[in-house]
């Protein structure tokens, strides 16, 4: 799964409020070259939680990225390339996706993250 | 469909006679090896049922299940989803994974015999049932209006036929879920092969439990998938939480339509075949559903069965392909019989044969629709709800 997945991902078990953005616990991540599409970018931007992908990324060790974005860097192929690797060339492959307010673990297994949740939890 | 009196039928029947009292011992190689080529040739000689999602070859492996899971799992299957004559299954509630079972059970030989869109579609004069299949699932980007960029969820995806459809046509994102992590693999491993991979995202999740940020969604739709909820209000409020304020979603629903009449036995015998072999707690009304709606607070904005003419008949490819299902359930027969295939496996594929029988008398007698369109919208502004009004 890409950081593009998980910025949408959260814990939504009975009663949790603040169950996003979830932390990363990865033991491989993988990187996967993916074709460049700057539209793509541009059409996906205002859709993200930016502070969550900022976060997410760092967590990684990726690159980082800056707390804000100016529409001008929209049209920045530099940062956009940036931008796109964080997004989609990161794949993390084994590990888990933690919530932020109850500690719950997701495994990520072989690239899926199993967000199923057990009987007393929902 | 199973009384096709063919002298090919026959033929095969008798090898298959053949095969039963014969194989034993040392004959056993022999015999295994002359079934396999006649599976093969039987194969080859009739082509492929449909376009295929998978090869025949890829049944032996039993990728979905362990081996020795499949008898098992075919077991709690058939006992779970016997029908109580129109009333659906005994603790709905358990449907959850009992569904999961199913689509370990059935995914491999719906890719096999059917592609990667597990629902159905009119058939359009002139068409093949590919050009039908994706006609029925870019309307769905139109009635949700997708622009490139939007953000839409695939409520119960499968093995995101529609949601490769959806994404190539609207050139929005789409996120799919399903139950079943079977089904998320080879989802992933369909995008990847149609270069749709940033444009489609899988996850492993029940949709009464969404694993999403409340209101992060611009659409949403379901194919043909929400019909496997114990209760239907509490997928559509699941839905209704993801979508952002006016949001758009979109279904094809499964339901009994103005022609089922409880009272009559054939209707009710029918469509209790239906639930029985595709894993459905209980089958709706086409009035329940709109009903559900509103009760979590969507507008309904259109619904219609989009079975009714012109429309041509969505059974008809069921009904055409009967001599390749019949050929395809001798072979899983003949492999199976061979130890090739798990065992459960002839089992699993004759609930589907003769659920093909009961679709086409749901199609043909019109009492029920695998296509109540039900297009609803969030309300931009939420009133109050009345409880929270007065504390």
């Amino acid at each position: 799964m890409r950081l593009l997945t998980h910025n949408m991902l959260a814990c939504n078990i009975k009663g949790v409020t603040k169950g996003y953005p979830l932390k990363i616990e990865a033991t491989k991540t993988e990187e996967k070259e993916t074709d460049f599409n700057a539209g793509f970018l541009r059409h996906i931007y205002p859709k993200l939680d930016w502070k969550a992908l900022r976060e997410a990324a760092a967590s990684l060790g990726l690159e980082e990225l800056p707390e804000q974005v100016e529409p001008s860097q929209l049209e920045d192929e530099d940062f956009l390339r940036r931008f796109h690797h964080v997004l989609l060339e990161i794949h993390l492959e084994e590990g888990a996706l933690v919530c932020p307010e109850t500690g719950r673990r997701f495994p990520v297994s072989k690239g899926i993250p199993n967000m199923l949740l057990n009987e007393d939890e929902v | 469909m199973g009384g096709d009196n063919t002298p090919l039928s026959n033929t095969l029947a008798s090898v298959l006679d053949n095969l039963s009292t014969t194989s034993s011992g040392t004959l056993f190689g022999i015999v295994a090896a002359t079934g396999i080529v006649a599976a093969t040739g039987f194969a080859l000689t009739f082509g492929q049922a449909e376009v295929k999602g998978k090869a025949a070859t890829e049944l032996l492996k039993g990728t979905s299940l362990r081996e020795d899971e499949v008898k098992e799992h075919w077991e709690e299957y058939d006992k779970y989803f016997q029908q109580n004559a129109g009333e659906g299954v005994d603790e709905k509630q358990k449907a959850p994974k009992l569904v999961d079972t199913f689509y370990n059970l059935v995914t491999d030989i719906y890719e096999w015999g059917w592609g990667q869109s597990f629902h159905f579609s009119p058939a359009i004069p002139g068409k093949s049932h590919k050009d039908a299949t994706r006609a029925h699932e870019t309307m769905i980007a139109d009635l949700l209006e997708l622009k490139p960029g939007q953000k839409v969820l695939d409520v119960g995806c499968g093995v995101g036929g529609p949601m490769r459809a959806v994404a190539s046509y609207s050139q929005a994102h789409v996120t799919g879920i399903t139950i079943n992590d079977y089904q998320v693999k080879r989802a992933l491993h369909h995008n990847e092969k149609a270069g749709l991979k940033d444009l489609c995202t899988v996850v492993q999740g029940n949709f009464l439990h969404m694993p999403f940020e409340k209101e992060s969604f611009d659409a949403a739709y379901s194919c043909e998938a929400t019909c496997h909820a114990p209760k239907l209000t509490d997928v559509y409020k699941e839905i209704f939480g993801m979508l952002k304020p006016g949001g758009l979603y979109v279904s094809y629903e499964w339901v009994k339509t103005p022609k089922y009449d409880k009272l009559n036995p054939e209707h009710v015998r029918i469509v209790d075949a239906i639930c029985y072999g595709d894993a459905l707690p209980e089958m709706r009304t086409y009035l329940e559903i709109v009903d559900a709606a509103k009760e979590v607070g969507f507008e309904v904005v259109e619904e219609r069965d989009l079975a009714l003419p012109p429309a041509g008949p969505w059974w008809k490819r069921l009904k055409m392909g009967r001599l390749a299902y019949y050929r395809n359930h001798v072979i899983v027969s003949i492999l199976s019989f061979l130890g090739l295939a798990p065992a459960g496996t002839t089992e699993v594929h004759e609930m589907l044969y003769k659920t093909a029988i009961s679709l086409v008398e749901g199609g043909e007698t019109g009492v029920f629709t695998p296509m109540h369109l039900l297009l609803c919208r969030k309300p931009e502004t939420q009133e109050t709800p009345a409880v929270a009004a007065s504390a």
